[in-house]
């Protein structure tokens, strides 16, 4: 096994775990439980990415995956002002009705 | 020499695995774990340690100051903006009075101090799918 | 929490320190992504820019760690967010799920500032330990298990940030 090969094998593998997470978002059953998977959606993407960047001999990728790191969380304080507070309140009354 | 080289390969190779370990622990985690704040709590340990690992192990494979820093300020992004994003996650959630695990034990004081704050109140809903 | 804007000159003394903090800060990251290697026409502009836009968005607090106080803070930290990741990995693997939950409620110890939101954030990554509010000195802490030690716990991480931001803990 090449080390390109490992770096593709372990990035598949990072996907894998994206995938379970992703079953969250559709189980829910709040919008923060979804945020949650997003985020490690984001942060098994820096590792893909960095993965990709050595096994792919494109080392721009790494800045990607930099830029990645700090979407991540602004995403994240971005969802908590904005979508929070008035999606789940919503959720609440349409879950009671 | 030779034998140093070896042992330091194995080595980062411990290191990678143990960090895609982490990483399926973070996603088992938030599949698994009954509420939000247990699968946060679990999200934000392991996949900082996870990462780190992964980035580690690529510091000490290449050994160079353009890999090293850029590893390291990714390190530092992760460790500075995973606690703080969990935070406020997890503040939003209490605050808006996002049902906990049936199993949780409450603190009245907490409970009481909560009822001080603003924010939109619900009581338990009902259990959680799992 | 938002507090109210205030002006700051970046030609008053405090102002100054912060934005040279801030200027210094945002030219090693400059170095960094462009691995040390020039671009600096476009990136000395875009750091000075960066500078004036972040003094407007957050003016400069007050805060300061005391180098020795780092170095004791990050072996621990690095030690305890490792103890924690182990300590996690265990519960969300064991096909029982062994996880004893609880709320909690912690008076802060550490005085009002930035040691306490920083403290707030640090015990996300330690064992077991979740911020969920902070409330002026009063800390709302969700647990993985509620049958550690979590009250000698917090104390002896508290503690270690008093010693980092160089403050005294009040006492009981």
């Amino acid at each position: 096994m090449t080390m390109s090969e490992f770096y593709f094998g372990y990035a598949l593998f990072l996907l894998l775990t994206v995938a379970i997470s992703l079953i969250r978002v559709l189980r829910g059953p709040t919008s923060g439980d979804r945020m949650l998977s997003a985020q490690l959606f984001g942060t098994s993407g820096v590792g893909i990415l960095l993965l990709l960047g050595r096994g792919m001999e494109m080392p721009a990728l790494w800045d990607v995956a930099l830029v990645f790191a700090l979407l991540a969380a602004v995403a994240a304080v971005a969802f908590v002002q904005r979508v929070w507070k008035s999606g789940e309140q919503k959720e609440a009354k349409s879950d009671a009705s | 020499m030779a034998g140093e080289t070896v042992i330091l390969e194995v080595f980062i190779f411990v290191l990678m695995i143990l960090g895609a370990l982490f990483m399926l622990v973070a996603a088992l985690g938030i599949l698994r774990m009954p509420d939000v704040f247990t699968r946060m709590s679990c999200n934000a340990k392991s996949v900082t340690i996870g990462l780190g690992f992964l980035l580690f192990a690529f510091m000490l494979h290449f050994r160079e100051l353009g890999v090293g820093s850029r590893a390291l300020a990714t390190i530092a992004f992760i460790a500075l903006t995973i606690p703080v994003a969990s935070h406020r996650i997890g503040r939003s959630a209490y605050l808006s009075g996002v049902s906990l695990w049936e199993g949780t034990i409450r603190d009245e004081l907490g409970e009481a101090l909560k009822g001080t704050r603003e924010g939109p109140h619900k009581e338990d809903a009902g259990d959680e799918k799992r | 929490m938002r507090r109210g804007k205030r002006e700051i000159s970046i030609f008053s003394g405090k102002g100054l320190y912060g934005a040279l903090v801030r200027l210094v800060a945002f030219s090693l990251l400059w170095a960094v992504l462009t691995q040390g290697g020039g671009g600096w026409i476009i990136g000395v502009p875009a750091v000075v820019l960066a500078t004036f836009l972040s003094l407007g968005l957050h003016a400069p607090i007050s805060w300061r760690w005391r180098p020795m106080g780092v170095l004791r803070f990050i072996p621990y930290f690095l030690w305890q967010s490792l103890r924690g990741g182990i300590d996690v990995s265990r519960r969300a693997l064991h096909p029982k799920l062994p996880i004893d939950p609880a709320v909690v409620h912690h008076t802060l110890l550490l005085p009002p500032g930035p040691s306490q939101v920083f403290f707030a954030n640090t015990i996300n990554l330690l064992p077991g330990t979740l911020s969920a509010d902070l409330h002026e000195g009063h800390l709302t802490i969700h647990m993985l298990d509620a049958g550690l030690e979590y009250v000698m716990e917090l104390k002896r991480v508290e503690e270690r940030v008093a010693d980092l931001f160089g403050v005294e803990l009040k006492r009981r």
